[in-house]
């Protein structure tokens, strides 16, 4: 349905677009990601054939060069720009049978099709208000009622939820995902969990280069953020110990401390799949009090901030990590020295810690009661471990 | 052609869902209106064809309409609207920049003709209190006001097109239309003056002198308005005159709003 290869547009000095490719099948929809500037709006523009190229070796829309058979091109697509740009002077009717006449469609076809489109974008019962006087939710709605009206094969959308606020962002994104069925969708937005929700593949850009093309999955793949295991738990003042502990694992490959909060310390386990298992394994025989056991998917942000900004790239897995200590499932025997207890006995100490996040570290014995304010003055802390 | 037609029906539409539209109606026709009743007539002292001709393009005060009222009447058209964005709207609908330009020149000539009409209904008061006026004279004088509305309008679009701030566009608008009444005069100003430099540096002062006076005379819209219309001739060099100009302004638009998607 759009085709472009090696599409360059300069502003003067400035590379907008920087020699970008890629395709759209009929019946797809595609996210346009990139940050601000990325020259999201200039590729859309020049898909539109508002901008022209600078130079493209191949630019179709809807199976028509966008340069030579411009208005084949319009005919096609329906294209919401980023500022919503409607007629505010006129009513919601008016301007959709303006569209409709632009579009070259009949009376009857316009009464019979206005009020299903409106319907279908839920703004029907606003047909007869002035569009100046509608919110900015409602414009943008009336905005995609105008693109969808000539019901292009086509459609270009230009960050559409921008603006917007979290009810009408979710009731727009729903709307676009309904709109899937019957139209090619290209759409461009900074927020990533939008893009993430809406779309099946999704299209990076970065200062006019195209830095990924692909589903969520190839993405992930390219990248090797496949995700990782949160851990969060009381470990004790050793914090390295248990930072080796967690290493030594099988299957993982690295171990970020991600600071503490309270008493508790958090921990992010990179590695080959899921390790939740073997770290709740780990964590119950060393006795270390769990807060928090959960697997985190990588989001699409933070493979964004990766190609982006270029960030860490985690090393490839490597099969021959020496397994050091044995896999959850057949118990956890912990060898590391002398610093674990084995498995199933009780370790001599009572646990001892301190609930209060602001007691910096300050440490209670789980077996007694919880002191009152007046006794914690006269008594003094239990020991720390 | 029909995104023409559609244009300008949303162009008058619009035009007239404004209060700016309005307002300089109001302000023109109660002007005119002034000036026709207690300056022209009064004047004229009876002359109620020498009335008409003040009217329609014989005094300062039509020509001062023609500067003032379409560069705020083109600002809105292209400036504002690539301003706001709905000309990009517009330039990825499917039809062609011309039928966009065309749309709203039309529109805006229609807001002036309206505006001149008027003059005609002074003509049926006139008539009905019993002074038939020259009838002729009345209707060319109305197409030649409307004729050159149009050139100015498309000069003000032409203006409007060339940036994004409305009130950029209508001081463009306004220098540029000034600019062109001013023509004739100024250069028959430089003329008296450069006599004696031309003399010294050409020997045929009249030749060129000549040359230059038929040059300026083919941008003098004041006097290719007044000599014929105002008689009631329907002279077609006259019509030629206005419709090449205004053509070239609307070409010139246009090729500009295409330029603009190259800026």
């Amino acid at each position: 349905m759009i085709e472009v290869r090696n599409l360059t547009r300069r502003f003067g000095p400035l590379v907008a677009v920087d020699g970008i490719s890629f395709e759209l099948a009929a019946g797809e929809v595609v996210g346009f990601l990139g940050p601000n500037g990325a020259g999201k709006t200039t590729t859309m523009r020049i898909l539109t054939g508002f901008l022209p190229a600078t130079s493209a070796e191949r630019l179709l829309v809807a199976g028509f060069d966008v340069l030579r058979r411009s208005l084949d091109v319009r005919r096609r697509i329906g294209y919401l720009p980023e500022s919503v740009p409607l007629y505010g002077e006129l009513r919601v009717r008016e301007m959709m049978t303006f569209q409709g006449r632009l579009h070259g469609l009949s009376r009857s076809v316009l009464r019979e099709r206005i009020p299903k489109v409106l319907e279908r974008v839920g703004v029907l019962d606003r047909e007869r208000q002035l569009i100046g006087a509608l919110s900015r939710g409602l414009r943008q709605r009336v905005g995609l009622a105008v693109a969808l009206l000539p019901e292009p094969q086509v459609l270009i959308l230009d960050e559409p939820t921008s603006g917007l606020d979290p009810l009408q962002r979710r009731e727009v994104r729903e709307l676009i995902r309904s709109l899937a069925e019957e139209h090619t969708v290209l759409l461009s937005s900074h927020i990533l969990a939008e893009v993430e929700s809406v779309c099946e593949r999704v299209i990076v850009i970065h200062e006019g280069r195209l830095v990924a093309d692909g589903s969520r999955a190839d993405l992930e793949q390219r990248l090797g953020g496949r995700g990782h295991v949160r851990f969060e738990a009381v470990v004790g003042h050793d914090v390295p110990g248990a930072i080796a502990l967690l290493e030594s694992l099988p299957g993982v490959q690295r171990v970020r401390e991600t600071g503490r909060v309270g008493i508790h310390h958090g921990f992010d386990v990179f590695g080959a799949g899921d390790l939740r298992e073997d770290v709740g394994a780990l964590a119950s025989a060393r006795g270390w009090a769990v807060r928090e056991l959960s697997w985190r998917r990588a989001t699409l942000e933070e493979l964004f901030a990766r190609l982006v900004l270029g960030g860490e790239r985690p090393t490839p897995p490597t099969e021959a990590a020496p397994a050091r200590a044995p896999d959850a499932r057949t118990g956890v025997a912990l060898e590391v020295a002398g610093a674990a207890p084995p498995l199933g006995t009780p370790s001599s100490k009572p646990v001892v810690y301190s609930l209060n996040p602001f007691d910096r570290g300050a440490t209670r014995d789980l077996g007694k009661p919880m002191r009152l304010h007046g006794e914690e003055a006269a008594r003094e802390e239990a020991p720390r471990e | 052609m029909s995104g023409t037609w559609t244009i300008y029906r949303r162009e008058v539409a619009g035009l007239f869902f404004s209060p700016l539209a309005w307002i300089l109606l109001l302000v023109a026709l109660f002007l005119n209106g002034v000036f026709f009743t207690f300056v022209y007539l009064a004047g004229a002292a009876g002359d109620v064809t020498l009335a008409f001709d003040l009217t329609l393009g014989g005094s300062w005060v039509f020509w001062l309409f023609l500067v003032l009222l379409p560069p705020v009447l083109a600002m809105r058209m292209l400036a504002e609207e690539s301003r706001t964005g709905s000309l990009e709207f517009l330039l990825t609908a499917p039809v062609t920049d011309v039928a966009v330009v065309l749309g709203k020149f039309l529109a805006a000539t229609t807001f002036l003709a309206l505006l001149w009409s008027s003059v005609l209904v002074y003509g049926l008061a006139i008539a009905r209190a019993g002074v038939d006026p020259d009838w002729g004279g009345v209707l060319g004088g109305f197409l030649g006001a409307v004729l050159a509305s149009a050139l100015f309008v498309s000069i003000c679009l032409f203006a409007s097109s060339l940036t994004d701030t409305p009130l950029l566009a209508v001081f463009f608008g306004f220098v540029a239309t000034l600019g062109w009444l001013m023509v004739p005069v100024l250069a028959g100003r430089m003329m008296v003056e450069a006599r004696t430099l031309l003399a010294g540096l050409i020997g045929d002062v009249q030749g060129a002198e000549e040359w230059i006076r038929r040059g300026v005379y083919t941008m003098d819209v004041v006097s290719h308005a007044q000599q014929s219309f105002l008689r009631g001739i329907l002279d077609t060099s006259e019509l030629v005159f206005f419709a090449t100009w205004t053509a070239f302004f609307l070409f010139l638009t246009t090729r500009s709003l295409e330029a603009r998607r190259w800026r």
